[in-house]
């Protein structure tokens, strides 16, 4: 009897004993039970892109490449370090510029994770080559974004699993970054079909940023720009490699063109539309901020606290409200384009209306500055927008094209179609290859304003001191104008940069 | 079970029966052999300590088989010769000795686990109360059981050395902060582990499953080498609880009822003169240069506010005592308890019945539970128990506390038409409108259950295993109309519904072994093992604009489907322990202990699953030493040396995993879901706008790891009626949970690593005294003071940690906690070579009167004007920066104590209990414009240097003028008894009616409501403490 009730004692003990204590995740996805299939990589592929959109890196294209610059102030209480930005006073502590490196390292590791678990995969073959593509092309596309900003940085090219991943190596020199981005480009350009997908990237995309990516070396290096000139790289090479693959986008598609309608460009309810070959993906319906911009609410000013409307070219009113006139076009640059410019007369505005039509207020009165309608969403719901940075359009590898062949008739060309689509009338013949670029960047400013592209245009011509006053002001040379310092943080917290 | 019944019939039942038998037909024969020798008529009854008479009673003369037993009165007659000892004896109760004499004897017999030299109950078996060696705290339960309350943890206060209670919320059902001897986790828990009947239940702070009534006795392990078997969750200590059970021989039916009445013990600060209110709103307004509040006209917002004029001449006629409508005048709470318990050699059973009806003190804020418990215990064989403790219960919770009292008195409460008055389209905290519309509710069911076997193998071996289930339930159901209410303006109506499911399974056996060998050698031994699966599942759901409110949450299908979400959790884990205990005990004068327990977590990273946690502990009852007994002083004297080592798990389940993030993403015009590495863990910056990345695995993840080391004294004079226990402990607490920062370039921010240190060490004493004990009057006062002292020692590398630098004393600290808003500031930091919590900010001396005054002191601006704080520049740099910042305050408290007085006189009890917490700051946050300070303003014509001039769009920098002492003494129970005389009643057996009064008054010096506020010591408002008043009964049949 007794040896019963002990074999029973031992039995309970045994059944209840023989437990491992291995722990499986439960109610979340881990490296445990994800990239089965090639949904889980499609959903990992959004993931990476979805890295953009955090508040963080999507206003920080227009905090770095705006306000940094000679189109924009910024607002005088606005934070975030945006004051130093706007004054050249940006330290290694500065927040934007923290934050902006922190995210393009997630959407970098992100990236890493797709390339890292799709090569390894056995997915169909077309499926295997598009996820790849784009991530090669995101992988580049923030690495070309950091290049930019930072100049050299480490280069992470595995996906951080554990914590000995986590202190990636400083590339030794721009050649070292640019390798790279370029190859990460190539292969998603032989990887990658033309197939538009808004929010993605195909590849007319890659091989726009290919050209951008290009023109940046070989122009910088022309232009004496500190490391770039170090770079062993030839710039005529360059500026051919350019001309080669922006001539590609130009000629060998037909998915994306001119739009000839230039208030169509930034309706943001047509992201489809002609010229759109990369743009983040944002709508009004979505639940956070980042699923939602309000990029709108940062370049509209306050004007009375009642919605307005603003006048269209056909005289149509549209719908917008108050904004927080953070991004203020400085006077200088709303002057500098020509009177006629529908640049100027279309896409800034300087009167806003009432829903009858009766003038509420208009700049100078109610209001300070030009602001800019390319980010306008008359179906705003609250502060909820679908205005979404514009990241590569064709006008912009128009203008790449021109800029790379230079004074050549078929550069005269696209800088024409370019000038005529905004009413404006042909430039000098004639022109020497400097001054032909001249007017290219010149033309940049104004057709990419408020795109988050002038302070790397600046800088790969050399011309922040010069361009920017509040630069000149500072006092600061082109060589500390070229690039930000890298993060004290990632500096504290990385033992293997080596500075 | 059918295994034991067979055997049940087939063998063992008929030789009992024959056993019990013949000892009966023995008794009853031996007396009538013996009946006409020379011998005397003893007469006696047998009682227990409680005065119920004990029937069935053995009592024998001793060296004899003479003897008899006690009638159902506990009487007996037996012919004795003078001379001669009795033995009497009872089951589960100590025998006793007494001299036979001509007078009536009047024999009261102990229980075993009740005895004067009792056992205590210690994790996985009992000891001698004078064997322990650790430290360990016994509660005086009966105290307790007095006061009303919803659990028993809240009570402890102030009952125990080296415990620390704060029972910080007064809303119904609320839990408290249980400490023993300081924190010693920052991201862990600080909460000792409760266990009630062997069974581990978690954190201590809110036993609302057990009815306090039916509580039999509470210790609490305090060094290590009471709480390190209970392994890697023994850091924090460990509290454990034993429920009564059924008196063999006896049938009981008990009744309590406690009736409660709540009122505020303090005035409120409310504006009582709203044309004081208006005129120096309106000149904190015009200081600031904006336009006047009250000026007759409406805002921005669409609020009229009425003019100064308006109010004065009556033309604004409303004003209300928003408090009043607030508030219940005197809200009633109840609790009954009905239990019967019976027992006889071979059965025992406990039913009990608990309704626990507690009225909040504003309107509407309810809480009720049911408790319906049944405990029975089976002797199944002479040599094997059963013993079950069933326990289920039934909550319901009604919210409708936070109400706004303070809304301004100018408003009525409704408009002409009967409406509800609003000032505003977005008013939304119009208490009424709250009160009659939101719905805010719980339902709760949890139910305890507990099943040990008990086989005693041989004389000195003994078996148990006890397998214990919990489970837990809780729905929320909440509407929030599109009318009144923020979240159903916005939404169009919200609806919500909470479910919550927890379980736990805790399977344990151990063997132990208890030997006396030659007399002098005493070894107990145990060896056990421990199982333990604990999870918990929730789901949120919620529904958004209706367009027919009548439903609420009901059909939350009604809602639009475009707008449901859902959310989900489940975490289960799992641990395995190997424990084992020896006790040694020579010549009953020097006592060792040692117990070693691994503790197995499948919460523990992958490479660090399995901890071994140590302890041993020396003990010297120096009492029994000759030269000891010969000074004739001490009846203890005991000396009590530990050391060991227990840890605190920490960890949440998974929380060493890798994981991925989920998130949505609009890909080519329709909502995706993406899913990859990395997720966010957190968020900072403006209105935590910046998102913290975690997600990368650490699979070196492990528990927190406490060392202790106590050294205590145990001293008992004059007949043990004067008794002082003294202790004191260091405890050094290491691998502190943490979170680490990972290079911007990783692709992440943050990562949990074990970093850090933390000491904490202090003193305890208490001293128990029966100061008085004659016939009718007894006196006895007992004393606790409790002295810890907190220190951080590390926090880990200070770059990987993020730390700051302090910057005069180059001190490395991290701010820690909750971001207030009027500062933009974290009051409390983490800083090393400070004790935890510590406030950071600034100084002021007084209040500048001239500008010149001002701009010397370093301030510039309206900051330099008369009126404005004087900061002090402590860095003397000749400006005002955050480099003038330094630690202003400690909301640790340098002692508690606590002081009962205990007094009996004749039928009447009396017991005043008294609570106090010395020497800990708070953070008064909001003295400032409030009704009682805004008038005290500095103004050119009173230049006080204690207020500032009424300034709104002053920025306030966090300053030691908010931190206050918060160093109090009360009156924290007052508590008089009557006990009928039972003798003359027949139908009672116990008959109590007493009056207990709680927190009755505080002596304090602090200017708020109460100054019993959180660990953080941040003060937050709320509302006075309330005093109790309870009428109570307690009635046995």
């Amino acid at each position: 009897m007794k040896t019963k009730i002990l074999s029973l004692l031992l039995l309970l003990s045994l059944v209840i004993t023989s437990c491992d204590l291995k722990e499986d995740p439960y109610g979340f996805y881990s490296e445990d039970n994800f990239y089965k299939t090639p949904n889980d990589a499609e959903a990992s592929l959004i993931y990476a892109y979805n890295a953009l959109t955090f508040l963080e890196y999507s206003r920080g294209i227009f905090y770095i490449g705006e306000v940094a610059s000679d189109n924009c102030d910024v607002k005088a209480d606005e934070g975030y370090g945006s004051q130093q930005l706007n004054n050249w006073t940006a330290d290694a502590n500065n927040e934007t510029l923290t934050y902006y490196f922190k995210y393009c390292y997630i959407a970098i590791n992100r990236s890493n994770a797709v390339i890292e678990n799709v090569a390894n995969s056995s997915f169909d073959v077309t499926v295997k080559n598009r996820l790849l593509g784009e991530a090669y092309f995101l992988r580049a596309f923030n690495y070309f974004n950091l290049a930019r900003v930072y100049g050299l940085v480490p280069i992470q090219k595995n996906m951080v699993k554990t914590i000995s991943q986590a202190s990636p190596s400083m590339a030794k020199n721009l050649d070292e970054v640019y390798n790279f981005i370029n190859s990460d480009l190539r292969m998603a350009e032989s990887l990658l079909e033309v197939k538009r997908s808004v929010g993605r990237a195909d590849k007319v995309a890659a091989q726009a940023l290919l050209a951008k990516s290009y023109l940046t070396i070989a122009s910088s290096k022309e232009s004496g720009v500190a490391k770039y000139v170090d770079m062993n790289k030839d710039v005529q090479k360059m500026y051919d490699s350019a001309a080669y693959y922006s001539g590609k986008v130009l000629h060998d598609q037909a998915e994306y063109s001119l739009d000839p309608q230039l208030t169509h460009i930034y309706n943001v309810d047509a992201p489809d539309g002609p010229e759109h070959i990369f743009i983040m993906s944002m709508d009004r319906t979505g639940q956070n901020e980042g699923n939602y911009s309000k990029i709108a609410m940062m370049f509209q000013p306050w004007v009375d606290g009642t919605p307005y409307y603003i006048k269209n070219p056909d005289g149509s009113l549209t719908y917008t409200t108050n904004g927080w006139e953070v991004f203020k076009t400085t006077a200088a640059f709303y002057n500098s384009f020509d009177a006629t410019d529908k640049r100027r007369t279309e896409l800034l505005v300087t009167k806003v209306y009432s829903a009858t039509g009766a003038l509420v207020g208009s700049m100078g009165d109610k209001f300070s500055y030009a602001f800019t309608r390319k980010y306008v969403d008359a179906q705003f719901v609250g502060q909820k927008s679908s205005a979404k940075p514009y990241l590569i359009r064709f006008s912009e590898v128009a203008l790449i094209y021109a800029e790379a062949v230079g004074p050549t008739s078929e550069g005269y060309q696209w800088l024409q179609q370019i000038r005529s689509r905004a009413g404006l009338g042909d430039i000098a013949p004639g022109l020497s290859a400097a001054d032909f670029r001249k007017k290219v960047v010149q033309e940049r400013a104004w057709e990419l304003a408020f795109e988050g592209q002038r302070l790397y245009d600046l800088r790969r011509k050399a011309m922040v001191t010069t361009a920017d006053p509040r630069a000149a002001a500072a006092g600061i040379t082109e060589a500390q104008a070229a690039f930000y310092p890298i993060p004290q943080m990632e500096i504290d917290l990385n033992p293997n940069l080596n500075q | 079970m059918r295994l034991y019944q067979k055997h049940q019939i087939n063998c063992e039942y008929p030789k009992r029966k024959f056993s019990k038998y013949a000892a009966v037909l023995l008794l009853w024969l031996l007396p009538m052999i013996y009946a006409s020798a020379q011998s005397i008529d003893v007469k006696g009854t047998v009682k227990t300590i409680d005065d119920q008479p004990l029937p069935g009673a053995t009592v024998l003369i001793k060296g004899t088989t003479t003897g008899t037993t006690t009638a159902t009165d506990g009487q007996f007659t037996l012919k004795a010769k003078t001379g001669e000892i009795l033995l009497v004896s009872y089951l589960g109760f100590i025998s006793q000795e007494v001299p036979v004499s001509n007078s009536k004897l009047s024999i009261v017999l102990i229980q075993e686990t009740q005895s004067i030299e009792g056992v205590v109950v210690i994790g996985y078996g009992s000891v001698r109360k004078s064997d322990i060696t650790g430290s360990v705290g016994t509660v005086k339960v009966k105290n307790l059981q007095s006061i009303p309350a919803n659990s028993i943890d809240g009570l402890l206060q102030g009952r125990a050395a080296g415990l620390q209670v704060i029972n910080s919320s007064q809303d119904p059902g609320a839990g408290s902060v249980v400490q023993i001897r300081g924190g010693s986790s920052l991201r862990g828990s600080n909460s000792p582990l409760l266990v009630v009947d062997g069974f581990p239940l978690g954190d201590a702070g809110n036993l609302k499953q057990i009815n306090p009534a039916d509580i039999a006795s509470i210790e609490v392990l305090k060094d290590a080498s009471a709480s390190a078997i209970y392994g890697s969750r023994g850091a924090n200590g460990v509290i454990i609880v034993t429920t009564i059970r059924a008196k063999e021989g006896v049938t009981k039916i008990n009744v309590k009822q406690q009736t409660t009445l709540s009122r505020f013990n303090s005035k409120f600060n409310l504006w009582r003169d709203p044309i004081l209110m208006a005129q120096l709103t309106n000149e904190d307004r015009t200081n600031a240069n904006l336009p006047p509040l009250y000026n007759g006209t409406t805002n921005s917002s669409g609020v009229y506010y009425p003019s100064i004029q308006e109010l004065s001449d009556g033309t604004w006629p409303y004003y209300t005592e928003w408090d009043k409508i607030v508030f219940r005048n005197t809200p009633i709470s109840t609790n009954t308890s009905l239990n019967i318990s019976s027992a006889n050699n071979k059965t025992s059973y406990n039913l009990g019945v608990n309704y626990y009806d507690e009225k909040g003190v504003y309107i509407k804020d309810d809480y009720k539970k049911g408790i319906v418990k049944l405990d029975i215990d089976q002797k199944v064989f002479d040599n094997f128990k059963i013993r079950t403790s069933n326990n289920f219960s039934k909550g319901y919770r009604n919210y409708n506390g936070g109400l706004s009292y303070g809304r301004n008195p100018i408003y009525p409460v409704y408009n002409p038409d009967g409406t509800y008055y609003l000032s505003s389209a977005t008013d939304y905290y119009h208490p009424i409108a709250i009160t009659d519309n939101v719905t805010n509710k719980n339902n709760s069911i949890d139910f305890l259950s507990s099943w040990l076997f008990d086989w005693q193998i041989a004389k000195s071996l003994n078996i148990k295993s006890q397998v214990n289930y919990k489970y837990g339930n809780s729905i929320g159901d909440a509407y929030y109309p599109k009318k009144y209410t923020e979240a159903g303006d916005f939404n169009n109506g919200a609806a919500q519904i909470n479910n919550w499911m927890g379980q736990n399974l805790v399977s344990e056996t151990y063997l132990t072994f208890d030997r006396t060998f030659k007399d002098i050698h005493k070894v107990t031994a145990m060896v056990g093992q421990s199982y333990e699966y604990s999870m918990n599942r929730s789901s949120n759901l919620y529904s958004y604009d209706f367009v027919n409110e009548a439903t609420e949450n009901q059909n939350m299908g009604s809602g639009n489907p475009e707008k449901n979400i859902h959310d989900n959790g489940f975490y289960k884990s799992k641990l395995l322990s190997f424990l084992g205990r020896i006790n040694y005990s020579l010549k009953d004068k020097y006592l060792f202990t040692a117990t070693l327990r691994a503790d197995g977590s499948s919460k523990f990273g992958a490479n660090n699953k399995w901890a071994q946690f140590p302890s041993a502990a020396l003990a010297w009852k120096a009492q029994n030493e000759n030269f000891i007994k010969n000074l004739n002083i001490f009846d203890e004297l005991k000396f009590r040396l530990s050391y060991g080592i227990s840890g605190n798990q920490g960890i949440s389940p998974y929380q060493t995993l890798s994981r991925y993030g989920v998130e949505k993403y609009y890909d080519n015009g329709k909502w995706s879901t993406a899913i990859g590495p990395g997720y966010v863990v957190g968020s900072e910056g403006d209105d935590g706008r910046f998102k913290i990345w975690g997600g990368i695995p650490n699979a070196n993840l492990k528990w927190e790891t406490t060392a202790q080391k106590d050294l205590g004294v145990d001293m008992g004079f004059y007949d043990n009626r004067l008794r002082l226990i003294f202790d004191v402990y260091q405890k050094h607490t290491s691998d502190l949970l943490r979170e680490r920062l990972l290079s911007l370039s990783s692709g992440y921010n943050r990562m949990w690593v074990n970093d850090g240190e933390i000491d904490n060490k202090g003193f305890e004493i208490t001293v128990d005294g029966d100061i008085i004990h004659e016939k009718d009057f007894d006196f006895s006062a007992s004393l606790i003071y409790s002295r810890n002292r907190n220190q951080i020692v590390s926090l880990g590398n200070a770059v990987t940690s993020g730390l700051s630098t302090d910057f005069m004393t180059g001190m490395k600290y991290e701010f820690w906690g909750t971001s207030l808003s009027q500062f933009r500031q974290t009051p409390n930091i983490l800083a090393i070579g400070q004790p935890v919590n510590v406030f950071y900010g600034y100084k002021v001396d007084g209040i500048i009167q001239t500008e010149a005054e001002g701009l010397a002191a370093g301030l510039t601006g309206a900051m330099a004007k008369p009126g404005e704080f004087k900061y002090v520049d402590l860095n003397d740099d000749g400006q005002i920066t955050d480099k003038d910042r330094t630690v202003i305050g400690n909301p640790n408290p340098d002692f508690i104590m606590s002081l009962s007085l205990n007094t009996k006189y004749k039928n009447f009890d009396l017991e005043v209990f008294l609570n106090a917490v010395v020497g800990n700051d708070i953070l008064y946050q909001n003295q400032w414009g409030q009704p009682n300070t805004s008038p005290l303003r500095w103004t050119p014509d009173n230049l006080t240097n204690d207020y500032p001039s009424l300034r709104q769009d002053r920025s306030y920098y966090l300053s030691d003028w908010f931190v206050k002492d918060g160093s109090f003494l009360r009156i924290q129970n007052v508590n008089l008894g009557y006990n009928f005389n039972t003798a003359k009643v027949k139908w009672a057996k116990n008959f109590r009616l007493y009056f207990n009064a709680s927190d009755l008054y505080t002596f304090t010096k602090f200017k708020g409501y109460d100054p019993e506020v959180g660990s953080d010591g941040i003060y937050w408002g709320g509302y006075p403490r309330l005093s109790k008043w309870t009428f109570g009964l307690d009635l046995t049949f």
